[in-house]
């Protein structure tokens, strides 16, 4: 009559894991083609010349090499392995999206096992700890002289529950004469005990009450009450505890994170700030680009910041700051290097930021400038000078243009606009 | 939280500064890959190996600004550099067409070899992103050193002496 159930979950868990194997093709004997190898590679594989884009991703001829050099490997029979050691032998890690799974970047691999392992042992030891509580061991909790009253009733209602599906199930014939008796057994015997600690619990409660309603009685037998009262002892020493284990899981954190920045930063290119990109909108991406570029040339390193400029153009090809500050260093490299296509160059690009932003005034300063130190035009310098200071140029860089600005309008024998200092 | 802020600053502060323009790469240390192709001007090159001097190989476009602003400072080094010997430049063309960086070194005044890489391999081989990039390859064939920003006459010879110093 006895039966055997399985619990749910375990069918669950065995439908679960079986689904996952077929779908994960461990049963396929097919072995991939040659193309599809090849695309799998090259969506792990960065663009080298892109941001955050794989090769698979990308139309740019660094990418398209590489997916060449992939294909021509694959071709030759090379593993998947050895192809993405070829690859970081030239790049650096970083060219495989994936992390390594061999020395320190293997943690990333590792680490959410081992917290799942972690995890799931700490669930399997609570369950237990709770099963035997609610089973067997009743008793340890209940014993107690301070147990909570409320626990009491709770098990009282809980044993109660289960006398009463043990008879319902016994009665529908889910259960053997020998377990129904089993159950029926243990459970009175639970209710016994409960029984009897409540009493010696109810006992306990009012002389404690008893003591510390009478202060003279507290001085008296401190002992005793220190002993018995329930925000001392045990919740103490687990606060503690768990106080400790707080610490020293914030410096087992500090210790990774310590180790974990110098292994997994790479070294900053030039104009890179130490902390590099961390979670920024496109927009602020934008100005900390330009930013950084602007303090680059600011130090006199014009190629740098042209570099800098050119990767933001790249990503922000409509940026009319950039394009303005490009156009300028490009007038300058040239005019130091007497290369009349970058002056060319430079101008095309100046026009194109007053075209995407007539109201910058920093392409119609550099424009105005370049009219008059290099064509000579003093009347054409003045018309820009005059778009200039209308479109409300900061104070300082007003200040600045100043004197240029002077020679331009006089040299053009018109009068100085509003604003200007005279000098 | 202290001593995580405490650690990350010390370690930030020791990463090297901005500035530096020589950058960590897996070939500095390893052998050079072989520099072969045809040049802009459709001839067939192949760098001895071990080349026996050294090598400045330098990646280039004609449309790269800090190209421009480093061609310069190649033809001083290699004007310098030819009538000693010591070193020599092999230029690569990166991301370009042949005739646009064919005209650029003409007008530079370049006359060292300058291989055209139309499949990008050569990038490829030396893991090039961006031009300008630049490698020194020592005498025995060995990378010692990777840029990626303009160079200079002095800053090449300078990264020459090093090498030098350390045995290479």
């Amino acid at each position: 009559m006895s039966r055997k159930h399985f619990p749910l979950w375990t069918v669950l868990a065995v439908v679960l894991v079986a689904a996952l194997l077929i779908g994960g093709g461990v049963f396929s004997s097919s072995s991939p083609s040659a193309a599809a190898r090849a695309a799998a590679i090259e969506s792990v594989i960065r663009c080298p010349s892109c941001e955050d884009l794989s090769v698979a991703a990308s139309s740019a001829p660094t990418a398209i090499a590489v997916r060449a050099e992939v294909s021509r490997q694959v071709a030759e029979g090379r593993s998947d392995g050895q192809i993405k050691e070829y690859l970081v032998a030239r790049y650096g890690s970083a060219i495989v999206l994936e992390p390594a799974t061999t020395g320190w970047a293997a943690v990333v691999w590792v680490l959410p096992v081992v917290v799942a392992i972690a995890a799931i042992g700490l669930l399997v030891l609570v369950l237990v700890r709770r099963r035997r509580r609610g089973d067997g061991d009743l008793d340890a909790d209940v014993r107690s002289p301070d147990v909570d009253p409320v626990l009491l009733d709770e098990r009282r209602r809980f044993l109660t529950q289960s006398l009463a599906d043990a008879d319902a199930e016994y009665l529908a014939g889910d259960l053997s004469d020998a377990d129904y008796l089993a159950l029926r057994q243990r459970d009175l015997t639970r209710l016994g005990l409960l029984a009897s600690t409540s009493s010696t619990a109810s006992t306990a409660s009012t002389a404690s009450t008893s003591v510390r309603d009478t202060p003279d009685t507290l001085d008296a037998t401190t002992g005793t009450a220190a002993s018995t009262d329930p925000s001392k002892g045990p919740a103490t020493a687990r606060h503690r505890r768990n106080r400790r284990f707080l610490l020293g899981a914030l410096a087992c954190f500090a210790a990774a994170l310590i180790v974990a920045v110098p292994l997994f930063s790479s070294n900053r290119l030039p104009g890179q700030t130490a902390t590099g990109s961390v979670n920024l909108s496109p927009s602020q991406q934008l100005a900390r680009s330009l930013d950084q570029a602007a303090a680059v040339a600011n130090t006199g390193q014009l190629g740098q910041a042209a570099q800098l400029y050119q990767s933001v153009l790249s990503a922000h090809p409509d940026s009319a700051v950039a394009l303005a500050q490009l156009g300028w260093i490009e007038y300058r490299i040239g005019t130091a290097g007497s290369s009349t296509s970058l002056i060319t160059d430079a101008r095309a690009k100046l026009d194109q930021a007053v075209d995407l932003a007539p109201g910058d005034y920093a392409a119609h300063l550099y424009i105005g400038t370049i009219l008059l130190a290099h064509d000579g035009n003093a009347a054409g310098a003045a018309d820009q000078f005059r778009l200039f200071v209308g479109a409300g140029p900061p104070a300082r860089v007003l200040a600045e243009a100043a004197p240029t600005l002077r020679t331009a309008f006089a040299q053009a024998g018109q009068p100085l606009p509003a604003g200007v200092p005279a000098g | 939280m202290l001593v995580v802020g405490a650690g990350l600053i010390a370690v930030l502060a020791t990463r090297p500064p901005a500035a530096v323009t020589e950058v960590r790469s897996p070939l500095v240390g390893n052998p050079a890959p072989s520099i072969r192709g045809i040049t802009v001007d459709g001839h067939a090159y192949a760098l001895a190996q071990p080349p026996g001097t050294f090598v400045v190989l330098n990646y280039f476009a004609s449309w790269c600004v800090p190209c421009q602003q480093e061609g310069p400072e190649l033809v001083r080094f290699d004007f310098q550099h030819r009538q000693a010997g010591d070193a020599r430049l092999v230029s690569v063309v990166f991301d370009d067409t042949t005739s646009a960086a064919r005209s650029y070194q003409a007008t530079l005044g370049a006359t060292w070899p300058t291989l055209a890489d139309s499949k990008g391999e050569l990038a490829l081989n030396y893991g090039v992103r961006a031009p300008p990039t630049t490698f020194l390859i020592a005498p025995d064939g060995r990378v010692v050193a990777y840029l990626v920003a303009p160079v200079t006459a002095a800053g090449l010879d300078a990264l020459i002496a090093r090498a030098k110093a350390t045995g290479a």
